[in-house]
């Protein structure tokens, strides 16, 4: 492996790994919470054509991210309503979603077709820009990922708040025998979930393909929802599963540029099968980890 | 009284005929409606952008021709209902612009005789069903030319959507060209699984600057992610599918190959009007059907001239794809003597000497 592959497939990594990762921990906050929302793909995809629309007419793309993730959070507490409030099976609910949201994306995105924009700046920041590669430098959102994980999994684990949220999608009767109140939990759930997976969206038009094209996330919130079950349900082990994915997915393409000898059918494969092998070999060790409640809507207390 | 009353019908019914009849007489009946399917945006600054400016320089030529366009039309069961649609409002000719699209429009040519069709790329042929494309891979000689010309890496990069022959016979000919006036240029290719994953093709131009491209090209539906990112890295792109992409690069754009359907389809509307419409198989390369985009300025007038030189030998018939040509590992593919022409063009499953990459 030759330096410029490795710093290639380095830079990609981090590039395809960073919306998925925001994503999948948005997606962990919702099911810890004891709700699947299967309409991640329809949020990115609001918050990927609601960023670009932004930035396109102010200029600015920190206000792209900001509209985006405003976009994501407004949209998933529709769901929220109606998955909470209304009691609509999660499944079907969230599959809706999915349509609304490619939908409502396209409507949003439409004018901004082919608009030129900067994109999101890239920042060297202090140690990382020590390599003096400029492929080594990153935009904000890069740079933060991780922390947003690490600091999802604290507010999940390390907080009153998470414990209570946790308990939701454990046991939503011994939560409220504990004082709780389940809905409102799983409101603020799933408008952290909304805003995350509406920032996810945003990294991809604004900083990965700085470009809006209808349906361009391209079903990555599905594997985003997969990675879910590979990081049994911890944002911590999110950050490896969107590493190995956007590194999958980098390799093969840096590995078809570098001249490699296989199929690029055989190639465009290997993330899905690599996802797949992961869900296999992991899945029945996942089984404890998923929240007990997971998928059931609460209806109350006899 | 009956009188009276049969008075009043007879006045009222003279009214409302004459005011029904009055918006009729008042508007030109036109004299052909044309409808027309793109599978995604016509501002895609790609193949369905090239479409819809064939058809309003359709439309420009003939005064009072009446333009149906339904945009994001999916190459399933919906696309027949959709063009079902636009022949009840009246529409005679049908352009539907996708591969995909074929089978539904062959169809509906079935079930509307009186109807004609035109269908982009395909093969299927009826008294009222014609098919048209441009003839690609020999227009894309003269842009590997001018990408043989700009390197300084003598690396190319290419991104194809899916490996299609079509697709495969494009990169061929681009290496050609670039080795005729660079015997060290060599293109490498990075496939990405689909005609529109804009994530993929970021990652993918990345990929090819990283192995040292320095120009880069690509054949998906919409060059634009693609002329993007080189321009962000600092590269020169070369376009495709629409002339107008030039704007994406104003730095690193070196040209660009574009469709030019407009004669085309007037010639096929003033046929369905004049009622001598004839189905054709119809492959039209550069100067008909294809074009070649501005160039940047970062283009010497040298490159320019050997580039345009280049594409009036294409014009006049010059067939990249003559023996002996061997592929990637040595082997002669088309032997001496002989040459592969217009049937032969999407049956490409090999790449040519000078391309790194698998073809299957």
């Amino acid at each position: 492996m030759n330096s410029a592959l490795l710093i290639g497939v380095v830079a990609s990594s981090v590039m395809s790994g960073t919306s998925l990762l925001y994503a999948t921990i948005g997606e962990i906050v919702g099911e810890r919470a004891g709700i699947v929302n299967l309409g991640l793909e329809g949020i990115m995809l609001i918050g990927a054509a609601t960023g670009f629309a932004a930035t396109a007419l102010t200029g600015d793309a920190y206000l792209g991210v900001a509209a985006a993730a405003l976009a994501g959070t407004a949209v998933n507490l529709i769901f929220a309503y109606l998955v909470i409030g209304r009691h609509a099976n999660q499944l079907a609910t969230g599959l809706t979603l999915m349509f609304f949201g490619l939908g409502l994306s396209a409507l949003i995105g439409r004018p901004f077709l082919g608009t030129l924009i900067a994109g999101l700046p890239k920042l060297r920041l202090l140690g990382l820009g020590i390599m003096g590669n400029p492929l080594l430098s990153f935009d904000v959102l890069v740079y933060l990922a991780v922390p947003a994980a690490v600091l999802v999994w604290w507010l999940l684990f390390r907080t009153t708040w998470g414990l209570g949220l946790r308990a939701v999608g454990e046991n939503p009767v011994a939560a409220v025998a504990a004082g709780l109140s389940p809905s409102r939990l799983q409101y603020q759930a799933l408008g952290l979930a909304g805003l995350l997976g509406g920032i996810a969206g945003a990294h991809l038009s604004l900083a990965v393909t700085m470009t809006w094209a209808e349906g361009m996330t391209a079903g990555r919130g599905f594997i985003a929802i997969a990675l879910v079950i590979f990081a049994k349900w911890n944002p911590l082990w999110a950050i490896a599963g969107a590493l190995l994915f956007g590194g999958a997915e980098s390799l093969q393409l840096q590995l078809q540029a570098a001249g490699a000898d296989v199929s690029p059918f055989i190639m465009n494969m290997v993330p899905y099968l690599l996802t797949l092998a992961v869900l296999i070999a992991w899945g029945w060790r996942s089984q404890g980890a998923a929240p007990a409640a997971l998928g059931r809507n609460f209806v109350g207390v006899e | 009284m009956a009188r009276k009353l049969f008075f009043l019908g007879l006045i009222l019914g003279a009214l409302t005929a004459f005011f029904a009849a009055a918006p009729l007489s008042a508007q030109q009946k036109p004299p052909l409606v044309v409808g027309a399917i793109f599978v995604g945006s016509v501002n895609d600054y790609g193949y369905n952008r090239s479409m819809k400016d064939g058809l309003d320089e359709m439309a420009h030529a003939i005064p009072g021709l009446k333009l149906l366009e339904a945009e994001n039309v999916p190459e399933t069961a919906e696309s027949e209902r959709i063009m079902e649609g636009m022949i009840q409002q009246g529409a005679k000719l049908i352009f539907a612009t996708s591969f995909g699209h074929q089978q539904f429009a062959f169809n509906l040519a079935k079930t509307h005789p009186d109807v004609y069709f035109e269908h982009a790329g395909g093969w299927m042929m009826s008294h009222n069903f014609g098919n048209f494309f441009g003839a690609t891979q020999s227009a894309w000689y003269p842009m590997g030319v001018a990408a043989g010309k700009m390197t300084k890496s003598n690396t190319l990069g290419f991104v194809v959507g899916v490996p299609i022959g079509y697709a495969i016979g494009n990169v061929n000919a681009f290496e050609m060209g670039a080795r005729s006036v660079n015997p060290k240029a060599v293109t490498r290719v990075v496939v990405t699984g689909g005609w529109s994953d804009k994530a993929k093709e970021a990652a993918a131009t990345n990929a090819l600057i990283d192995q040292g491209a320095d120009v880069v090209t690509m054949h998906v539906d919409s060059p634009a992610t693609i002329i993007q990112t080189a321009e962000s890295r600092g590269v020169y792109s070369i376009g495709f599918q629409s002339i107008t992409a030039a704007q994406l690069a104003p730095k690193g754009w070196i040209t660009g190959l574009g469709f030019t359907w407009g004669p085309f389809m007037t010639g096929i509307a003033k046929s369905v009007i004049a009622g001598t419409f004839k189905p054709a198989f119809v492959r039209e390369g550069l100067g008909q059907m294809m074009a070649i985009a501005p160039f940047g300025a970062a283009v010497p007038p040298d490159v320019r001239t050997l580039v345009m030189a280049s594409a009036d030998q294409v014009e006049k018939g010059f067939n990249p794809f003559t023996g002996p040509v061997t592929d990637n590992t040595g082997a002669v593919r088309i032997p001496a003597g002989q040459s592969w022409g217009g049937d032969k063009m999407g049956n490409f499953d090999w790449y040519v000497d000078g391309v790194i990459g698998k073809a299957k």
